[in-house]
Order: C-alpha cells, then structure tokens, then sequence
C-alpha cells in the first residue's frame, strides 16, 4: 500500500462508471484501486489462484512421483526377494550339507550352527523388508486384512500393542486407494514407533456415512501442537499428500501426556469399489 | 497475439459520447487524426503491464506514426489519477480524439478495444 495526499477532491461516481468498476474487478483485471487517502493493491484473487495453480500442480507432480515410487518399490522388493532370498536359501542348504555331510568338531559344528541361525534369521528379515516394499497381501488379501496382519506384525516387531478395529468385511478396494491408506498407517505407525513412547495403539478403519475414516490412535506422549502446525513434521506431508490424491482431509491432533490421533477422511467410492456390508469387528 | 492477463478481458467504455464530441469522432473515423491516450497504471503489477504491452501492440499496429501514450504510475501520481477520476487501474483515457470514453482492464480484448476506440475498420 502506498499512501498519498491528494490535493483534490474526487467527483460522485456514476452508477455506469460503478458498474465499470464492478465488472473490473470480478474480471481480475484491476491491479489497484485508487482512494482519497491510498492506493490498495488488488492483489487477492491472483494471488489465490496462482497459489490454488501451484498447489494442483504440485499434487500432480506428488502422485505422479508416489507411483514412480511405488513401482520402484516394487521393483526392489522383486529383486531382494528373487536374488537376495535365492541366495541365502542356497547358503542356508549349504550350511545344512556341510553339518550332515562332513565330520566336525564340536566348535565347528557350534560355528555353523550359528551361522544356520543367521542365515534363517536374515531370511526373515529380507522376506519382511520385500514385504514392507510392496506389500503383496494387499493385492492378496484387500485392504482390512492387510491392516489387520500389520498391527499384529507392529506388535511384534516393537513391543506396542496394537489392535485393529474396523466396521468394514468383505470389500474390494482400488488399488491405488487401498495403497495409499496402507502407507499412510504404514507411515503413522512409524511415528508411533519413533516419537511417541506409546504402549499401545489402535488402527480404525471405518465407514461413515460416505466416507472411510482410517484413524491411528496410540496412548503416548502426544505430539506438541507445535509439531502439529509445522508443515514438514513427522512426515505429515506425504500423508496428507496421499490423502489429497483421494480427495481426503487428514487431522493431526495431540494432548500431553494423552497420546496422538491421526485422522483421515476419504470419501468411499475413492477407495472402495463396491459398498461393503457393515459388522463388528 | 494479445499480450493476455489470466482471465478474459473487461473493457468499459464508461463515460458517453458528449454531443461536442461527435465532430471529432467523426474525424477520428476518417483514419487521419492522432490518437493522444493516457494510461493509468499501478506499477508493474500483472494488468498493469498487459496493459501497457497491449496498447503498444496496438498502436503499433493501427495507429502507426499517429499515436501518443502517457504513462501515468499512481503511485508516483495519484493526484493526476484522482484529477482524471481514476478509481482502479489499468484505466486507458483517450485524450484526443475526444471520443468521450474510458477503458478500464488490461485492454485484452483486442476486437472490442478497437470498436470503443472506432479503429475496427483501419487495421492494417
């Protein structure tokens, strides 16, 4: 804004000159209004459509980048699963020959006996890895069970009890939406892991109404409100990113001392191909 | 081409044609008579700069040798605008000949500036 005297004094408008104006101004095609006092920039509007521009091409960009990714993912988990888990397959049968076919001494034998533990252990390891990657179960089994089968996989591998609830039975999902809820749980869940010193969480995955609700709820220490504002925090943008490609909304509240809950609104037909039939968990 | 701001353009001819006007209208018809315009801009904001281009083009192109432009910033002369009853900017008066009107908008609409500025039959 740049203030001005001017020295004199401005004539009535017409209603024409008026209506001019008007027109003007809802064309976007004023820069600045001119007053007895100032000059205001007119600037609002472009600039809300240029940031509404910038804000859609940035989530085109993010989805086209997310299944870029995906298929990377997937790609990896082949590869680690095909190459890495052949070829352990193939020294664990090794290990195994040389412990049946060959005389050894006790420290030996011990050593190998070790070793055969490693391998297996690094078996499973691998087989997790490629299934966090690209989880198949969720083309295998649909979204509720996969959900299901990773709050029991959470359990295990932290120490957090986690529970699945859900109003949903039997119903198929796209591809892409079920993929997108089960990274954003994936992605709560390592926060939960991470930040909030949690001994319990909860996974809901709900109909309401015609949106699926998926909320992640643990009784941690809750995330500061600080946290919560700030855009880039505990991966909160691509989260939300994945719920915007569904046309959601995600929430992120906290309380001290009371745990975090993570919310996201999808509407259902971006998720679910047909209405599934509701029941109890 | 036009030099387009994002949206479709607004052109107002706002203020009707005097009855002393006519003759000169009449002579600005002919194709003869300098055009003298003043346009009113804020700075280098977007419509403002469309607007500035686009006036050029277009004198450029159908008033070649026989056109003024006045660029008045109200920023720098808001005294002027307010003297002119500039209310918003970009705002385009022609000052000669004394067509009697006013356009506000960044003079996007090539075809219809032409017609409130009785240039439709000159083009070159």
């Amino acid at each position: 804004m740049n203030t001005t005297k001017p020295p004199a004094q401005r004539r009535k408008t017409t209603t024409q000159e008026a209506e001019a104006v008007v027109h003007a101004l809802r064309t976007h095609q004023v820069d600045a209004i001119v007053g007895e006092r100032d000059v205001s920039f007119v600037r609002l509007k472009q600039v809300e459509l240029e940031l509404e521009s910038s804000r859609d091409e940035l989530r085109i960009l993010a989805t086209r980048l997310e299944s870029q990714r995906e298929s990377e993912r997937a790609e990896v988990a082949r590869e680690i699963h095909d190459e890495l888990g052949q070829s352990l397959t193939s020294l664990q049968l090794g290990l195994a020959w040389l412990t049946y076919t060959v005389t050894l001494t006790p420290p030996v034998r011990a050593k190998l006996a070790s070793m055969s533990a490693l391998v297996r252990t690094t078996i499973r390891s691998v087989k997790q890895v490629a299934v966090r990657l690209r989880p198949g179960v969720l083309d295998e089994l649909g979204l509720v069970k996969t959900l299901r089968s990773e709050a029991k996989a959470f359990t295990e591998h932290t120490g957090v009890q986690c529970r699945f609830e859900t109003n949903l039975r039997n119903v198929a999902c796209h591809r892409a939406g079920s993929l997108a809820v089960f990274r954003i749980v994936q992605a709560a869940l390592t926060n939960v892991a991470r930040h909030a010193q949690a001994s319990s969480a909860v996974i809901g995955l709900m109909k309401r109404r015609n949106d699926l609700v998926v909320t992640v709820k643990d009784n941690g220490r809750g995330i500061a409100k600080t946290l919560v504002a700030k855009p880039g925090a505990c991966g909160v943008i691509g989260m939300r990113e994945r719920a915007l490609t569904l046309d959601g909304t995600l929430a992120l509240a906290g309380s001290r001392g009371k745990g975090t809950t993570l919310t996201v609104r999808i509407p259902l037909s971006r998720v679910l191909i047909t209405r599934g039939a509701t029941s109890a968990s | 081409m036009p030099h387009a701001g994002r949206r479709p353009a607004a052109i107002h001819a706002h203020r009707a044609p005097r009855t002393g006007a006519r003759a000169k209208t009449e002579s600005a018809a002919n194709g003869s008579e300098t055009y003298a315009f003043r346009l009113f801009v804020a700075g280098s904001e977007p419509n403002s700069t469309t607007a500035r281009h686009n006036l050029t083009r277009l004198c450029e192109q159908y008033l070649p040798g026989r056109h003024r432009i006045d660029i008045v910033d109200v920023f720098e002369s808001a005294a002027l605008a307010l003297k002119h009853h500039v209310l918003v900017t970009p705002t385009l008066i022609v000052l000669k000949p004394r067509l009697g009107v006013t356009l506000l908008g960044n003079l996007s609409e090539t075809r219809q500036v032409l017609a409130t500025l009785r240039l439709n039959g000159h083009g070159r």
